[in-house]
């Protein structure tokens, strides 16, 4: 980056994702700082910055793995820490996708709001700025004291349909009533129709009745939403969408979280494809997965931490995906 | 109690039964499972309004999972609108993670005080904190409670001889745990400690003297000699000292007791004896030295150890983790003079910026939990160290006690001094909290040299797992918990539960 030796850009990357801090990385021009992560026999995480980091901007790019969400939380918290009595001058979280954000309102007696408390934890730790991508909720952005960078995979997205698609032929779809502004949003600069699917929900993870509203008869449908978890809302959605005479389905999803049986439901639905974004690491995955195509979301994340490090305006990016 | 509701978190059930089954009522209902995707969900069953909430919750594999657990549950009491949510740890997660021990680490304990009081904790009740300075990393109330009367009592009731065993600490930051045993039984105390110093140049010159013990003379001598003035000249910086004349360290360390010539014979013999190191690798229990200075350094905080109590001093080849023979052939010969002693390559891209220091820092600056956090670390394989025993301990019974077990190697070194260079009738190894990382508990099953190992369960031990380990003992202190618990709700004083019962 600049010349300057003083308060200069230092990325530490968490184990969670180390294939998109290395991106990152290779996209701002600079290595990734030498950090030691390891666990104790007790499974307690330590962690080490290997280089001094005194005065310097940090940004700490953890994502979190399916699975090892609390882990890779706790090492975010425990980087963020370390780095705050190191005398960083700012610590930049970069949470690609975050962690119990659909945790985010009391919808039952009792119900825990994770996702504040994660805020709250996150800023306990010492963290001064976040940058993630497309939070479930816009609202959790007020959870936080520190600004709140939310990026969008959406420019990204568009660019996908273009290449691949005649955008006359298609229509975006949003699985459920809370998608609707982000798949209109979408349909609007395309200019394509628009769709959508209501669903009854019993419990979490679990799919229940489904209407289509609108028409995909001879269309592309092209479902968007922001996360992926076990696929059952998607796959069931796409079946909907042929039943009503789509000429082929396919999803574009922020994070594929991927969980449980997601894989083999994929490989067993109607839908052609599956794109996601790499905010979440897909491990093998992508090999197991014939539908599964990612996009490089790094170079979005990449240029947000320049423009912050360098006092720029984000905005640019919420309507371009730098290539 | 009317008014309080008891949660227990997935790591410990049990206990908490126990706790509740201690106080006359129910643990209170909450469904506790992970997400798919491995986030967890916290749901209370039962109306926490106005109510006092305490949540138990101790250590587990999945610590990470155990404590975002712990902070969810306490953030959905908080706004179930609790009264007041007091944290029940018996075993703090992370508290050997108290201070910056590296460069840019993280002190990691007083980030998860911050989340708990961020969760909304209002009190904490914990039991032996690694470091009881802990309590101040906290914005609210911390009630640390002791094991130690349970375990004084268990002592008392079980072990016949106890009145001539001996307390032996295996660290020597850890004395201080150990002289409060000592003194609540009104025991003798001893101490084993490991000398990071000693590297691979030590082993090398001890080999070579085994080999052809003439020719060693004029080699060390003049070493020996340069060295002593040093550390005479400057009387307490003996550590300096060792740091200066790294090519032989094992001299500097004989070398520390003999500038203060209080028993005959021992600057004697380091000064003029042709064979100094032979000679001191074979001292047994009939060659004494005086340790004073010794024990005063490692201690360093004013206690008060220059009695009669600590006479022998007992030297030990710790090889792999274990006492060898004094002619054996270490492994790390080969390598000898080079390596630094850590082979481990995370450590090793750092060792330039702090394993120096650190080492220097074992010699005794005082810094009261240090040696026992990173301890661990040093008993790597190929490496050996000189493992010395400070104490009399023949015929006696012997209590090991640390506040934790999580690795076995210390224990098992220090099992292994005392009972084969120190000659002890029995070894019991005792610690508050089991934390048995690993494959420790079949390791130290498997150790002829332990007879007893006593913890309490603080830290959940699988049941199948303490089955099979016939030598562990768990004492249980849900009674402890249970009336710390009643105390805090009634707002009657906890001091009582500190105090030794003298029942025997």
């Amino acid at each position: 980056m600049s010349a300057e030796m003083a308060n200069e850009i230092k990325l530490i990357s968490g184990r969670s994702h180390p294939e998109l801090s290395d991106k990152i990385a290779k996209r701002l021009g600079i290595e990734v700082a030498r950090t030691i992560s390891l666990n104790y026999s007790n499974q307690e995480t330590s962690f080490t910055v290997g280089e001094s980091v005194r005065d310097e901007d940090v940004f700490i790019v953890q994502s979190t793995a399916t699975g090892d969400v609390n882990e890779g939380l706790m090492e975010l918290l425990i980087m963020i820490s370390a780095c705050r009595t190191a005398s960083a001058r700012r610590i930049t979280a970069v949470i690609p996708n975050f962690p119990y954000a659909r945790q985010d309102k009391k919808d039952k007696s009792r119900a825990p709001i994770s996702a504040r408390l994660v805020a709250n934890m996150l800023q306990t730790a010492g963290a001064n700025h976040i940058v993630t991508v497309d939070l479930h909720a816009s609202q959790i952005q007020g959870f936080f004291s520190v600004p709140v960078d939310n990026l969008y995979a959406e420019p990204s997205f568009l660019r996908y349909i273009r290449e691949n698609f005649n955008s006359e032929d298609c229509v975006i779809v949003s699985p459920d009533a809370g998608g609707a502004k982000r798949a209109t949003s979408i349909a609007d600069h395309l200019n394509t129709a628009f769709a959508l699917i209501h669903k009854e929900r019993p419990r979490p993870n679990v799919v229940g009745r489904m209407v289509l509203v609108g028409n995909v008869e001879d269309k592309v449908a092209i479902l968007v939403d922001d996360m992926a978890d076990t696929c059952g809302t998607l796959v069931k959605a796409a079946a909907v969408l042929k039943e009503n005479g789509a000429k082929s389905v396919l999803a574009l999803v922020t994070h594929g979280i991927l969980s449980g049986n997601a894989i083999e439901t994929l490989n067993g639905s109607v839908l052609s494809a599956l794109v996601v974004t790499n905010t979440v690491p897909l491990g093998d995955k992508v090999q197991r997965c014939p539908k599964l195509r990612v996009i490089d979301i790094s170079p979005t994340i990449a240029e947000a931490i320049r423009r912050t490090h360098n006092g720029e305006s984000v905005s640019y990016l919420f309507t371009h995906a730098p290539v | 109690m009317r008014g309080t509701l008891i949660f227990s978190g997935t790591s410990c059930p049990s206990l908490t039964k126990k706790i509740c089954e201690n106080l006359g009522m129910a643990p209170a209902e909450a469904e506790l499972t992970q997400f798919s995707n491995g986030e967890t969900s916290v749901r209370i069953l039962t109306s926490v309004r106005e109510k006092d909430v305490f949540v138990v919750q101790s250590g587990s594999p999945k610590i990470n999972d155990t404590i975002m657990e712990l902070l969810i549950m306490i953030s959905a009491c908080k706004g179930g609108s609790a009264s007041k949510i007091t944290a029940v740890l018996p075993y703090f997660p992370y508290s050997r993670q108290s201070k910056k021990k590296s460069h840019r680490g993280a002190i990691t304990a007083r980030m998860l005080a911050n989340l708990l009081g961020v969760a909304g904790v209002k009190h904490v009740v914990t039991v032996d904190l690694h470091a009881s300075q802990m309590q101040g990393f906290f914005k609210c109330p911390v009630d640390n409670l002791h094991a130690e009367p349970l375990i004084a009592r268990w002592i008392r009731h079980n072990v016949p001889d106890w009145k001539e065993a001996v307390v032996v600490s295996k660290n020597a930051g850890g004395t201080k745990r150990v002289t409060s045993l000592a003194d609540a039984l009104k025991l003798n105390f001893g101490m084993v400690t490991t000398d990071k110093k000693r590297g691979p140049n030590m082993t090398a010159s001890m080999i070579m003297n085994h080999l052809d013990g003439i020719e060693r003379q004029p080699v060390l001598d003049p070493i020996s000699n340069q060295v002593r003035t040093t550390s005479t000249e400057t009387q307490n910086g003996s550590s300096e000292a060792t740091n200066a004349q790294p090519q032989d360290s094992r001299t500097v360390a004989d070398d520390q007791g003999s500038p203060r010539p209080v028993v005959n014979g021992t600057r004697s013999r380091s000064a003029s004896n042709p064979k100094p190191i032979p000679t001191r690798s074979q001292t047994t229990l009939s060659q004494s030295s005086v340790i004073d200075e010794v024990d005063e350094e490692t201690e360093g905080d004013g206690l008060e150890y220059n009695d009669q109590r600590a006479h022998e001093v007992i030297h030990g080849r710790l090889v792999e983790g274990h006492i060898v023979p004094d002619d054996f052939v270490s492994p790390a010969e080969s390598v000898a003079g080079t390596e630094i002693p850590d082979e481990d390559p995370m450590v090793m891209s750092h060792a330039s910026s702090f394993f120096a220091p650190q080492s220097h820092a074992l010699g005794g600056s005082g810094d009261a939990a240090a040696s026992s956090d990173e301890e661990e670390e040093i008993l790597k394989p190929k490496v050996e160290h000189m493992i010395t025993l400070v104490g009399d301990v023949k015929g006696r019974s012997v209590f090991i006690v640390d506040d934790m077990i999580d690795k076995p190697g210390s224990w098992i070194a220090a099992a292994e001094t005392v009972a084969k260079r120190g000659s002890a009738k029995k070894v019991y190894c005792i610690a508050t909290h089991g934390v048995f990382g690993g494959d420790c508990l079949e390791q130290m099953q498997a150790c002829e040299c332990i007879d007893t190992i006593v913890v309490t369960n603080s830290y959940p031990i699988p049941e199948e797992k303490a089955r099979r380990a016939s030598k562990l003992v768990v004492l249980d202190l849900s009674f402890l918990l249970a009336e710390a618990i009643r105390r805090n709700h009634y707002g009657e004083s906890m001091s009582p539960l500190f105090q030794h019962v003298l029942d025997s």
